[in-house]
């Protein structure tokens, strides 16, 4: 099931040419990825038929992130600089996952530190930031700009800036300063979904974009994982029910266990 | 803090009142303080087993829990929601390492789980939605339902996962013995005061002739 590699590569270059919709050359019971708007859509079952709440998807979608997070980089293997770990949250629903990421990273006995600088006003994510601020996280009132500044200070970096769908534009300066930043990065980046600032279909600006080490798709992969070249791929989707996949024709790798990440 | 930690960690707490019964009760649950100290769960949570063993576990007294409860509402903005499923998803996990499924009878393992009017019931519903997602075949018993959209969304959700809710409760223990390999009981939490009414109190009555292994949410739901 590698999602990378030359075999899978030419199918999905065409598949990325046409509009959103389920891909010919991909037998449907074979698909890996979710559109744009399929993902759209099978949120909307989740939230309107399943009657999930999005502060429980959100919650789940953010405990995964951490438990991927603590399975790509175990907490055994890692110096006290290493644990520290820099979340970059931006204001929409990627963020707020970040920010139950950050929290459960906390719980983990890493040592989180949160950048979130336009801070939606929804309830949700006044009340995760909260949360993280009663946990005693810190949050930075600016990120600096010299990428060497972040190396030195932290061991990995959490990219919740931009899920599919979110144009960067309009997530505000702070946001896109920071991703800026973080493309020069050089110590581990962990996207949340799909790295931010790639197009969720085509992948495109995955050249001149974030190059994360580790992708936690939500849910389902996004099409654009398929040009995800990083060393880890987990899939977070543990809590979508059976009869969900199957409505969106998705097959993917089974969950052990009790886990709630698979890694792909 | 690390009392909040074993709280977002596990979802269970086990008041002090009730340590000495629960080692004398004869269908006392399996899943009882006695197997936290040697067995490391990895629910993502790291518990240090040695310091576990070593340092005696603090067990809350109803009050207690009832304060942890309100500063986790109060103070740190938790809604019921997410705390709820972080607690069933907890018990889940629990419960799959103290009966895995490769180590029970059937395939897929049957469960019955019993949900009470509170919020012990709701960590029920999530309970069993994850025990189902785990592998098991989860069937609930939920006769009192508060009409609040949590609990009426948590059941749509049960609902649409194909998990049966009976609509009476087996009125004879060896039934529920040969139909089911394992009993959740959710039905009343550490914030139960008062007597036990009906059907809840016909209910304990039949638990307490089981056989099977009993997993209690929060608290052993007998009086």
């Amino acid at each position: 099931m590698r999602l990378k590699g030359g075999g899978l590569a030419p199918q999905l270059t065409s598949a990325m040419s046409s509009a959103a919709g389920p891909d010919p050359s991909e037998a449907p019971e074979e698909r890996r990825f979710l559109s744009t708007a399929e993902a759209a859509a099978l949120e909307r079952e989740l939230l309107e038929d399943y009657r999930f709440g999005r502060q429980q998807l959100v919650e789940l979608c953010g405990h995964a992130s951490a438990v991927a997070v603590t399975k790509a980089f175990p907490l055994p293997a890692l110096s006290r600089k290493q644990r520290t770990v820099l979340v970059v949250c931006g204001p929409e629903q990627n963020g707020a996952v970040g920010l139950v990421c950050a929290r459960h990273l906390r719980v983990f006995e890493y040592e989180p530190t949160i950048f979130y600088p336009t801070r939606s006003l929804d309830l949700l994510h006044r009340d995760l930031t909260t949360q993280c601020e009663k946990m005693d996280i810190p949050f930075l009132s600016y990120l600096p700009t010299e990428v060497q500044l972040i190396n030195e200070a932290y061991g990995l970096v959490v990219d919740a800036v931009l899920g599919p769908g979110v144009e960067p534009r309009e997530v505000g300066g702070p946001c896109t300063r920071a991703l800026a930043t973080l493309k020069l990065l050089s110590i581990p980046l962990v996207s949340l979904d799909i790295p931010s600032g790639w197009d969720a279909e085509t992948g495109s600006d995955s050249e001149d974009g974030l190059r994360p080490d580790v992708l936690v798709s939500l849910a389902a992969p996004k099409r654009c994982a398929g040009r995800f070249s990083g060393r880890h791929h987990f899939v977070a989707g543990r809590f979508v029910p059976d009869d969900v996949l199957r409505k969106f024709a998705l097959r993917l790798p089974g969950y052990t266990g009790t886990d709630c990440v698979a890694a792909l | 803090m690390s009392g909040l930690r074993a709280l977002l960690g596990l979802g269970l707490l086990v008041a002090g009142s009730r340590l000495q019964r629960i080692t004398t009760q004869t269908s006392a649950c399996r899943s009882g303080p006695t197997w936290w100290g040697p067995q490391r769960l990895n629910s993502g949570v790291r518990w240090n087993s040695e310091v576990m063993a070593s340092t005696a576990v603090k067990y809350l007294s109803q009050e207690e829990a009832q304060a942890v409860d309100q500063e986790l509402f109060n103070e740190y903005q938790f809604s019921v929601d997410q705390l709820m499923e972080l607690a069933g998803l907890s018990c889940a996990t629990a419960i799959a390492k103290a009966y895995p499924p490769t180590s029970m009878s059937r395939s897929p393992p049957t469960v019955l789980v019993i949900c009470g009017p509170g919020n012990n019931g709701g960590d029920g519903l999530v309970c069993a939605r994850h025990l189902k997602l785990f592998g098991y075949q989860p069937t609930i018993y939920y006769p009192k339902r508060p009409n609040k959209p949590l609990f009426t969304a948590l059941v749509t959700q049960c609902q649409k996962m194909d998990i049966p809710f009976l609509g009476e409760m087996p009125s004879e223990p060896t039934v529920i013995d040969e139909l089911y390999e394992l009993v959740v009981d959710a039905i009343f939490g550490f914030s139960f005061k008062g007597d036990v009414r009906e059907p809840f109190h016909s209910i304990l009555s039949v638990l307490k002739g089981l056989t099977v292994p009993i997993a209690s949410i929060d608290i052993p739901s007998d009086r």
